[in-house]
């Protein structure tokens, strides 16, 4: 599949034709407007800072929006609240308030933690759903890179976040912590293949694990009914493997109904409950983050990344409405669904979920293979 | 609402039955107001009760109360039976002063346990054979026993810092084993108060548990023994069971101190306070919901907040009627303080309003809760408590009822107006967490229906016939010796009170029997060898309140 058909078709469908973002990275575009990319390498290296500090910061705004904020507003809906609402419009100014509050406690480290990792824990969690945001392509010209192993290298990095969390769980020396820990561990293991397997499963359709291919496959109108024209997201053409997915990353994500690391009635906070202040922020900023990282795979390989109706320029607009709506459905989850117990939840990846996203990646070999 | 666990009739054992099967073994007869008594040597504990429950059926090792007398010490363990609780039988064991030492009763009720160690705590009894005498309510370094008589107040508890043994200090239980020591609370967010639980987990699974109280003893016996029947007791039960369930505690002080002074209620105000009551068990129940999904869904969810937002409107109307919002202070020995709240009518429509609104927050919580495929698989078999370990534990209540033990005192030993009114007891015989929630969801059904008759009874009450009080003398002073036990059925179970008279205006001993006390020693029978998860949603079930269990 190439980029003049891919073109071709969207002229075709009506869809705004959306010269594939991935054409133009964002550390090139930079690099033009302001001249730097005449000063060697080191002007590439000055242009590749400035988008990725561009883009760390729009995603770190997000998740300083959510955590604070809409995860208290979207949770009070829901459950017949109101929730912040004396400081600034909507309550939205609370979010300076608890930054200066969590940013200004006491860190108490306790007397026995393994110091390098016990601070090295909440970088790495954080750090590794930061990294995952470069490949993705964000609409309106915001992608950092386009690597052919994209899909891959964004499985890889989030999955350092177990690393992450194993440091956090056992350098606390605390035994809820290190319980917390390992579940962690056990719960990422046990739903990271089926997320793979199903990722593969839209690798399989598209060709390729270029995250820009994958957009640009997506951009084919798959039905059209009364005028209205169905694209060929994978969240359409195999709707399975989208559940499947989502299932998975909400376990891999450590949402609930899959929240066991955490479990704040059983095991107090599971590996983070001795960390506070600049600490804790880091870790709970790198959970959130994982959760729009979550999200934005989720747009990008079953939702069509930043397409969306209007002129291209909208694209991260879409984006992010795509993204928030994951979330969304995390905080919707976590105001009606029990939590799992973590045999239970063991048992959900092993044997339920690797089994169907096998099956699942079996079927896609052989429609995608007959069809073509 | 039975579910073919049909009641089997108890065979009444008459006195001159009791007499021939306790025998020789009675040295004479003490009886109390309640019960006959029947006064053993300290060797015989266990002879005699086992007799009396293989022989007579007296399963239900209700209360054991423990106290001092000039010259002796005495334990009363309070028997009466699941079948029929109004059958009720005493047996009394004095020891010497110098030399207080008991047979213990663990052996044949394993609630003695736990009862035993508070006397031991409390008292001073030592129970020979006891498997695990350490005290209870009290830290292990405290000095001396504050219910006996030489016991002096005034003298500080002086435990320097190095002497005294921090209770979550120890993190090895075995250091041979694999296994893992965890320290659950005093403070956590699943333990409903400050509860410790001593957990020894094998992995994930839960090996050993040993639940340890005290933590909020507040002396709630020794200060009813300080204050006068007529009304300087009333306020304290409110602060035993606090969450909600006030009018049902102060209802277990009134129906003990009116059998005691023979106090006649007036019809009506047994009808307002029968409408408080299920009152208050609405709200106690709807807060046993919202924390047991808390526990099992582990976060404020929405069956949370609809739990408190169902309970808020109980609460209110209890403020209409008490003028308060939790410690009611309601009741009088005798009635009530006062009528319902003017206008009448108001206060009425306002609670039918509620009672119509109740069916369909009900399917709500079905349809979020019980329906919900999840909670299903995580509380379906899970804490089991079978119906014969529930009854050696003494667990009455939502508890027993959850466990198939068609047990509930408002019926079965009748009080107040529920023999006039139409309802049923909910029994399941699942014995699982499953089981207890669905008894209390049926139950906040069951306690509507009570109040919507309470409330039809309490408009068409003819207007110059609503006495709210009895004439009570300003001075209650009971005769010496007098002893009764009475309980009621509170929000957790059987909440009975032991009062024994001396002859002042105040009581000589005051013992309370917590359901909770006994609902809580259960929980190793149910948590051993489940999942930590399921030992917190099991905790959650039992729907205890510490101020209760420490009292």
């Amino acid at each position: 599949m190439t980029g003049t058909t891919v073109a071709a078709t969207d002229a075709a469908s009506g869809l705004p034709a959306v010269p594939l973002q991935d054409t133009v990275l964002l550390p090139e575009r930079i690099g033009e407007l302001t001249g730097l990319d005449g000063f060697g390498l080191g002007g590439e290296l000055l242009a590749t800072f400035l988008a990725a500090f561009l883009i760390g910061n729009l995603m770190l705004a997000m998740t300083g929006v959510a955590g604070p904020w809409a995860k208290r507003k979207i949770t009070a809906a829901f459950t017949d609240r109101i929730a912040v609402n004396r400081l600034g419009p909507a309550g939205l100014f609370i979010i300076v308030a608890d930054s200066v509050r969590l940013l200004s406690k006491e860190l108490i480290i306790p007397e026995n933690a393994d110091r390098p990792a016990y601070d090295l824990a909440p970088i790495v969690v954080a750090a590794s759903a930061l990294l995952g945001f470069a490949v993705i392509p964000m609409g309106s010209g915001l992608h950092l890179a386009d690597p052919e192993v994209g899909l891959a290298y964004v499985f890889a990095v989030s999955g350092i976040a177990s690393l992450g969390l194993v440091m956090a769980g056992y350098a606390s020396a605390n035994k809820y912590s290190l319980l917390g820990g390992l579940r962690a561990v056990a719960q990422n293991i046990a739903y990271e293949i089926p997320l793979v397997i199903t990722g593969m499963s839209v690798v399989i359709f598209a060709g390729t694990l270029q995250m820009g291919e994958i957009v640009a496959a997506q951009h084919e109108t798959l039905v059209e009914i009364a005028g209205i024209s169905i694209p060929t997201w994978y969240a359409f053409v195999n709707p399975f493997a989208f559940v499947l997915f989502l299932i998975a990353n909400f376990a891999e994500v450590g949402r609930n109904p899959f929240d066991t690391p955490e479990a704040p009635t059983e095991i107090v906070a599971g590996y983070q409950t001795e960390y506070s202040s600049v600490h804790f922020v880091l870790i709970y900023l790198g959970e959130f983050l994982h959760i729009f990282l979550g999200g934005a795979i989720i747009a990008t390989i079953f939702l069509g990344g930043p397409a969306g109706p209007g002129p291209a320029a909208l694209g991260i607009v879409w984006f992010i409405i795509k993204i928030w709506g994951v979330f969304f459905a995390t905080q919707w989850l976590r105001s009606a669904v029990p939590r799992v117990r973590i045999d239970q939840l063991i048992e959900i990846g092993w044997k339920g979920l690797l089994v169907l996203s096998f099956a699942n990646l079996i079927l896609t070999a052989v429609i995608v293979g007959l069809i073509a | 609402m039975s579910t073919g666990l049909e009641r089997q009739p108890a065979v009444e054992v008459t006195e001159d039955e009791l007499e021939a099967i306790v025998g020789d073994r009675a040295l004479a007869r003490d009886n109390h107001l309640n019960a006959p008594g029947f006064v053993i040597r300290p060797d015989d504990v266990q002879d005699v009760l086992k007799d009396l429950r293989d022989e007579a059926g007296f399963d239900h090792l209700a209360n054991l109360t423990a106290q001092e007398y000039p010259d002796r010490y005495e334990s009363i363990y309070h028997l009466r039976k699941y079948a029929d609780p109004t059958q009720e039988v005493s047996v009394v064991v004095p020891t010497t002063t110098d030399e207080p030492v008991s047979q213990t009763a663990e052996p044949v009720f394993r609630t003695a346990d736990w009862h035993e160690r508070e006397a031991f705590d409390l008292v001073g009894i030592d129970y020979e054979g006891h498997p695990d005498p350490r005290r209870i309510l009290l830290p292990e370094t405290w000095q001396g026993h504050p219910l006996s008589r030489d016991y002096d107040q005034e003298k500080p508890q002086l435990v320097t810092l190095t002497e005294h043994a921090n209770p979550i200090q120890p993190d090895h239980h075995d250091d041979e084993s694999d296994t893992m020591f965890l320290n659950i609370g005093p403070h956590h967010p699943a333990t409903h108060g400050v509860l410790h639980i001593e957990t020894v987990l094998d992995g994930e699974t839960v090996v050993d548990v040993d639940p340890d109280i005290g933590y909020l003893h507040r002396c709630e016996e020794q200060m009813c023994q300080q204050g006068t029947y007529r009304h300087q007791i009333m306020p304290y039960p409110d602060r035993w069971d606090y969450v909600s369930a006030g009018l049902l505690n102060e209802w277990a002080y009134a129906r003990v101190a009116e059998d005691l002074a023979d106090i006649d209620v007036p019809e009506y105000a047994q009808v307002i306070r029968t409408m408080g009551a299920e009152l208050s068990r609405i709200a106690s129940h709807m807060l046993a919901l919202a924390t047991f999904a808390l526990d099992v869904y582990g976060d404020f969810t929405a069956i949370f907040q609809y739990g408190m937002r169902d309970r808020e409107v109980v609460q209110d109307i209890l403020e209409d009627l008490t003028g308060q919002r939790l410690m009611f202070n309601y009741f009088r020995l005798g009635g009530v303080a006062w009528d319902l709240p003017e206008p009448r009518e108001e206060f009425i429509e306002k609670t039918r309003d509620f009672l119509d609104g109740l069916p369909a927050k009900v399917d709500e919580y079905n349809d979020l809760l019980t329906a919900n495929e999840i909670f299903q698989i995580r509380t379906h078999d899970t804490g089991i408590l079978e119906p014969e370990v529930a009854k050696q534990y003494g667990c009455t209540g939502p508890v027993a009822r959850g466990s198939g033990i068609d047990y509930d005192l408002r019926r079965d030993d009748p009080y107040g107006y529920y023999e006039n009114l139409e309802w049923d007891v909910v029994t399941k015989d699942g014995c699982d967490n499953y089981s207890r929630v669905l008894v209390r969801m049926q139950e906040v059904e069951e306690s509507a229906k009570i109040i919507e008759q309470c409330l039809d009874l309490l408009e068409d009450w003819p207007e110059d016939e609503r006495t709210v009080q009895s004439n009570v003398p300003r001075t209650l002073k009971p005769d010496a010796d007098t002893e009764i036990y009475r309980a009621v059925e509170g929000a957790k179970g059987e909440l009975g009170i032991y009062i024994r008279a001396d002859g002042t205006d105040k009581p000589g001993r005051f013992k309370i029997r917590s359901p909770c006390f006994h609902n809580l020693s259960a929980l190793p029978e149910m948590a051993e060898g489940e999942y930590i998860p399921d030992m917190i949603a099991s905790l959650g079930s039992l729907d205890i309140v510490l101020g209760e269990v420490d009292r």
